[in-house]
């Protein structure tokens, strides 16, 4: 079946054109955690000190628009910055239990990228 | 004030020796990243690092467990050394170790009360402690100013908070659990195994791992925090009295500015005023703008920074203990700290000031200055007597030799202790040299791990093993 070059461009301009969600609030921000509950045990001893706190210079937890241009820069360099540590960012963000496995799911949770399709 | 009207100022302050533009580029450039080890080594085996970066190692092995019994069963059977890691906020290579690296995270949290002391699992972090001993009303007595450690780390290097009549950290604690490098569980105290106690409270992950701790409370009192700058010799001639006047009192003395940064905490019940957002961060930036652009002139640099910083307004809040004595520090670091006795502490601090003016432009970082009252653990850097402490900084792209060269000659000649988590080059009979009961640790330890299997190259070297 061979499907309308209209329809294919509408599907491609609805999926660029899908709204970044807005930030979250502070509150909102301190209460999120990943579903899994080890990593969600990972990301409240390490990573929330820091990302899930306004001002500390680490980008917010699902705050997209501080995210993206990380995201962008694909998520082999974001494992080596987490890992190696870069600028603020202390190296392994002070999780010693993490596994690169980790580190990865942690960093599309904060990014706000576990849903892949987004 | 905000950082891009401090940016501002410092291109205005450039005025004269640059362009405008110019000396905005000066001001705000920002060296590079310093080279980082690979996120893997040949074998495979992930990187750990420190904080601030200049510690590394690719441990063959990682345990983390969540129990006791594993901590037990683990250390039985791990790969040597072994070395159990909190937040990995020491300087020192404490924690490095090509074998096994023990993860703290999985025991966090309060196990329990007795009393208004908290029985707390060794890996929990300072930061979450705050708010859980809260919860019940409690606190804890004194905090560091930087609250991302783990509770075992900030004990086992007696990391400490100010204050004339606060212990460190340790001071506070009443029993703690230890698992030696066999799997025994030995639970010591104030009343039990005194021996093994005194070792224990600070002992820098040498004796086994630290499973949780009896820890004292106060009440959760609301603290006024005041921040103001004043100058340097002002702060100098007034330090004691406002020890003595205040709970916490600390300052910091603020190199080729003249100026000095206060900070004092007491207890209030009057209403809440929040603290703002961080300033600390600016204040950086704004006293690297001014090294960057007038670092070649001193007299030049100090009129700049007078100019820019004299007019700033105290700032005031009103919180919970737990809210206000701790402090963020995205700003990454090396960091030398030594404790002296407290009556030689001014003169050597007015003394390091001096000598940074006079040889080290690059410095900018402020030079801390707290005081700790004393406790009795054996290898406390406060043990036996009050102490002052005095902690020189270095921006973690920037190079920090001189800490050793320049800094450490200055602490030793006062009979400084160092921090044990803190840049220092002390070992051995030196260190006999300052802890009176130095070879009693050493007995224990002996006891406790007789092959040393907790010992890397480093700690080795610093107990002359």
């Amino acid at each position: 079946m061979r499907i309308p070059a209209a329809l294919v461009l509408a599907a491609g301009l609805a999926a660029c054109s899908q709204p970044v969600p807005p930030a979250p609030t502070p509150a909102q921000a301190l209460a999120l955690a990943p579903a899994d509950p080890r990593l969600a045990a990972l990301y409240g001893e390490s990573c929330k000190a820091c990302h899930a706190i306004p001002g500390t210079g680490a980008p917010l937890v699902h705050d997209r628009k501080a995210w993206d241009p990380r995201w962008k820069q694909g998520e082999a360099v974001l494992l080596d910055h987490a890992v190696q540590g870069f600028q603020a960012m202390p190296a392994g963000g002070q999780c010693a239990a993490c596994t690169p496995n980790d580190f990865n799911a942690l960093i599309r949770f904060m990014a706000g990228r576990e849903d892949p399709a987004r | 004030m905000t950082i891009s009207r401090r940016g501002a100022l410092l291109a205005g302050a450039g005025l004269g020796v640059a362009a405008v533009g110019g000396g905005y580029a000066v001001a705000t450039h920002d060296k590079p990243e310093p080279p980082a080890p690979p996120t893997t080594d040949a074998k495979g085996h992930l990187l750990w690092r420190n904080w601030s970066g200049v510690q590394h190692a690719y441990p063959a092995a990682r345990l983390a467990p969540k129990t006791e019994a594993e901590v037990a069963q683990g250390l039985k059977t791990a790969v040597a050394p072994i070395r159990p890691v909190g937040a990995g906020h020491s300087f020192t290579a404490l924690a490095p170790t090509d074998g096994t690296l023990v993860s703290l995270d999985g025991l966090s949290g309060i196990i329990a009360w007795e009393g208004d002391e908290a029985i707390v699992a060794a890996g929990t972090r300072l930061g979450a402690l705050g708010p859980a001993l809260a919860a019940k009303g409690r606190a804890m007595a004194n905090l560091p100013d930087i609250n991302k450690q783990a509770l075992a780390g900030a004990l086992a290097t007696g990391t400490h908070g100010t204050g004339a009549t606060l212990k460190a950290l340790h001071g506070d604690v009443a029993a703690l659990r230890l698992v030696t490098p066999k799997g025994e569980i030995i639970d010591c105290g104030e009343h039990r195994d005194g021996d093994v106690f005194q070792a224990a409270k600070v002992s820098l992950g040498a004796l086994g791992v630290i499973t949780q701790v009896r820890l004292k409370t106060t009440a959760n009192r609301r603290l006024e925090r005041n921040v103001w700058l004043e100058p340097f010799e002002d702060a100098l001639a007034q330090a004691e009295a406002r020890w003595a006047k205040h709970r916490n009192f600390e300052f910091y003395a603020v190199p080729f500015t003249g100026l000095a940064a206060c900070i004092s905490h007491d207890e209030t019940d009057a209403p809440a005023i929040p603290r703002g957002p961080d300033q600390d961060t600016v204040f950086l930036d704004a006293l690297k703008g001014l090294r960057n652009l007038l670092g070649f002139s001193a007299p030049l640099r100090k009129a700049a920074a007078r100019a820019l910083l004299g007019g700033t307004k105290p700032e005031k809040a009103i919180d919970e203990g737990w809210k206000l004595l701790s402090t963020e520090r995205p700003v990454r670091f090396n960091e030398m700290e030594f404790h002296l006795p407290a009556g030689v502490q001014l003169k050597a601090l007015a003394e390091i000031v001096a000598i940074i003016e006079k040889e080290r432009p690059d410095v900018f970082f402020p030079i801390e200055c707290r005081r700790i009252a004393p406790d009795d653990a054996w290898l406390s850097p406060f043990q036996g007597e009050p102490r002052g402490s005095i902690a020189v900084h270095a921006h973690y792209k920037d190079e920090f030799a001189f800490l050793y060269t320049l800094i450490e000659p200055i602490f030793r000649r006062y009979g400084g202790r160092p921090h044990w988590g803190k840049l220092h080059s002390v070992s051995g009979d030196q260190l006999a040299g300052l802890y009176p009961r130095w070879n009693d640790f050493l007995k224990v330890r002996a006891q406790l791990d007789p092959d040393g299997r907790m010992l890397n190259p480093y700690l080795k070297g610093l107990f002359g093993v």
